[in-house]
């Protein structure tokens, strides 16, 4: 399964993380993921596997670090109503 | 939160205020609106400045003044900003019937509107906004409701209007409209305004505890240094100047917010420097995100707040370390004395 941004979501990247936006909830959300998540990996194209092997190879991380870290960081994006479910 | 911890590249939304020219003269206008300025941005000036907004994912522009849809290009502005997906919001006083301005905003999902009326009835809101406002007002509000377009009702809270509060969330709902409270603050012709229409403590707290009853009135950060705990859970809990915003003036000087619009604020002006080399360079927003007003770091809220709003303790001290007058610990010792 792919990650990608609910409507009305907007994201940008600031060098603490990603900063999202909910435009109709003018909501905004902080999510401390230094350099691993970038906006395009919420475009549709990125399954959790693309994802977990891009970061490794960007950061140098494990395969099983980022297995472990990811699930919640985008728990947290679908349950603040960022990502789609 | 500390901003040195989630410094931003950019600010996450900017009120832009587009005109001085205004058909009223409320008492308590924060920019002291009336006439255009001389030299204020044309339409391919703030075109530009819309290019680097969009570059720099700027995610939303709150449109005032002055009033908007007297600005002559405003609209076309407006579409150009829609091209690039930026949200906006338009803070209108409600007496500018446009069919072009309502065609724009009906289902536009790029598009919200927010009317100024300062009370629920004539006698209230027509000693703030002026003679007969209160009917031009419903008359606009009346033309928006029932339409595709998400309306609210802005009400600065006064002395004068603070009891009518239950009275404009009714008349806000019959609208389908929701209903935004936001705080009275001394700057342009409010400094005049400021000692009859101002809130004493005791009503401050009756405030309180009203935004608390009911989380679903808007108050965006205005209330930061009153709300309990309720409402700072929402994340409106510190002053988001040169943080999260800054503001546009007319002629295209930046400031740290709308209420502190005096030269010694202004971090540059947009025919000068970008708005990022402001962003990121200006020494008076530097200043600003290290403020630490040293009256309040002893205060148990100051790592939520770090501080209350810098604008109401400048002008009512001259001084930016000095504490909000106004905030919650400072109204309850009042309260309590």
């Amino acid at each position: 399964m792919a990650f990608r941004l609910a409507d009305n979501v907007r994201v940008r990247k600031e060098n603490w993380g990603l900063l999202f936006y909910h435009q109709s909830r003018h909501k905004i959300l902080f999510v401390k993921s230094g350099d691993w998540l970038q906006p395009e990996h919420f475009n549709g194209s990125w399954t959790l596997e693309k994802l977990v092997q891009d970061i490794g190879q960007r950061t140098g991380k494990s395969a099983d670090i980022i297995e472990k870290t990811l699930p919640g960081l985008t728990r947290r994006l679908t349950a603040n109503r960022m990502l789609l479910p | 939160m500390k901003y040195s911890d989630w410094p931003l590249s950019a600010p996450v939304n900017i009120t832009w205020e587009i005109t001085h020219q205004c058909n009223l003269r409320c008492v308590h206008c924060l920019s002291a609106s009336s006439n255009a300025s001389p030299d204020e941005l044309n339409f391919s000036e703030c075109k530009g400045i819309v290019d680097q907004l969009d570059a720099l994912k700027v995610f939303e522009i709150n449109f005032g003044g002055g009033e908007p849809l007297l600005k002559d290009h405003f609209l076309p502005l407006l579409r150009y900003i829609h091209t690039k997906g930026i949200v906006t919001c338009i803070s209108t006083n409600g007496t500018i019937h446009n069919v072009e301005a309502m065609e724009l905003f009906t289902g536009n999902p790029l598009v919200n509107v927010q009317v100024s009326l300062d009370g629920a009835t004539p006698e209230v809101n027509d000693r703030i906004r002026g003679k007969d406002t209160y009917r031009k007002i419903i008359s606009g509000i009346e033309l928006l409701s029932g339409r595709d377009i998400p309306l609210s009702i802005n009400t600065v809270v006064t002395a004068l209007n603070y009891g009518q509060l239950d009275a404009l969330k009714a008349l806000a709902k019959s609208y389908k409209a929701n209903l935004r409270v936001s705080r009275f603050r001394p700057s342009g012709r409010a400094r005049q305004s400021w000692d009859a229409l101002k809130l004493n403590p005791a009503q401050l707290k009756e405030i309180a505890a009203w935004l608390e009853s009911d989380l679903s009135i808007l108050t965006g950060d205005s209330f930061f240094s009153i709300s309990q705990d309720g409402r700072r859970k929402m994340g409106l809990d510190m002053c988001g100047a040169c943080k999260m915003t800054c503001c546009i003036d007319p002629i295209g000087n930046v400031f740290p917010c709308a209420f502190l619009q005096d030269l010694p604020f202004c971090g540059g002006n947009l025919r000068e420097k970008t708005i990022k080399d402001i962003w990121d360079n200006s020494p008076v927003f530097k200043r600003f995100r290290n403020l630490e007003p040293s009256a309040c770091i002893a205060c148990p809220r100051f790592e939520n707040c770090r501080g209350g709003c810098p604008a109401v303790a400048y002008f009512l001290t001259k001084d930016l370390n000095a504490s909000d007058p106004e905030c919650l610990v400072n109204w309850s010792r009042g309260v309590n004395s």
